[in-house]
């Protein structure tokens, strides 16, 4: 096993409401617990200890539950998708499974189901070191 | 009781929607800043412009109702949707266009983007 580094290191604090509609349509926002309460319908609400990076295609996207979380593969990331991370805590995961990002926000990852994310969750973005 | 101007505010390049005309009110006098990094150049022109009062989203209190206009800076997914879904007129900075799951509730009479300061003037 090679080793690797995280770059971006957070826990679910909440779930909002509306998620599981994102969900339907293959798309996890993220924003960061301390953003405005109108966002938090839409959001999973997250408290970062790790903010040195956005995501780089080939990363890796850990999430789900601490003892057995899912990894995701980064196949593409937009152009603002960084600044809107260390920013504001926010990321869009997209399971379209493009090599481009379609929108300047989207995090593509592989097509099919997104895990369902739950309070107590993980969430990390691993490099491989060079 | 302070005196509201308008400001209009039209797609920059390569943006989507509008023009929007921005009127605050003393029910919506608020021109919130929901972006990275405070109160950003576009909100401060349309607070200078409508005598509305700016309020970064991410540090005060910018409840839906109290809105003239939200200022963005999303990538194209969720805030675009979110407030356009509550019938606040919504700027983004980014040149973005209706989608993801909320694209229905991103119409030209409530949504703009691509927007840079010089892209809002009086009126």
């Amino acid at each position: 096993m090679s080793a690797s580094t995280t770059v971006y290191d957070t826990r679910v604090t909440a779930v909002g409401a509306q998620v599981p509609a994102f969900l339907d349509h293959g798309i996890i926002v993220l924003f960061a617990h301390t953003a405005p309460p109108e966002l938090h319908d839409i959001s999973v609400l997250h408290e970062a200890a790790v903010t040195e990076d956005g995501p780089l295609p080939g990363d890796t996207i850990v999430i789900g539950p601490a003892d057995a979380p899912e990894h995701l593969e980064v196949l593409a990331v937009g152009s603002v998708v960084r600044d809107n991370l260390l920013n504001l805590g926010h990321l869009d995961i997209k399971a379209d499974g493009r090599t481009e990002a379609k929108l300047p926000g989207d995090v593509c990852v592989r097509t099919g189901p997104l895990p369902t994310p739950a309070e107590g969750d993980v969430f990390r973005i691993t490099r491989e070191q060079a | 009781m302070s005196e509201y101007t308008s400001a209009k505010v039209t797609a920059g390049r390569g943006g989507w929607g509008g023009p929007l005309t921005i009127t605050p009110s003393a029910e919506r006098p608020l021109i919130a800043s929901i972006t990275g990094g405070g109160i950003h150049p576009v909100a401060q022109r349309i607070a200078e412009l409508t005598g509305g009062e700016v309020v970064d989203g991410f540090k005060g209190s910018a409840p839906f109702d109290k809105l003239a206009v939200a200022v963005i800076d999303c990538g194209g997914t969720a805030r675009v949707g979110v407030y356009p879904m509550k019938k606040v007129k919504t700027v983004d900075i980014h040149a973005t266009s209706p989608a993801g799951p909320l694209a229905q509730f991103i119409t030209e009479d409530l949504f703009v983007s691509g927007v840079k300061p010089e892209d809002v003037t009086g009126e």
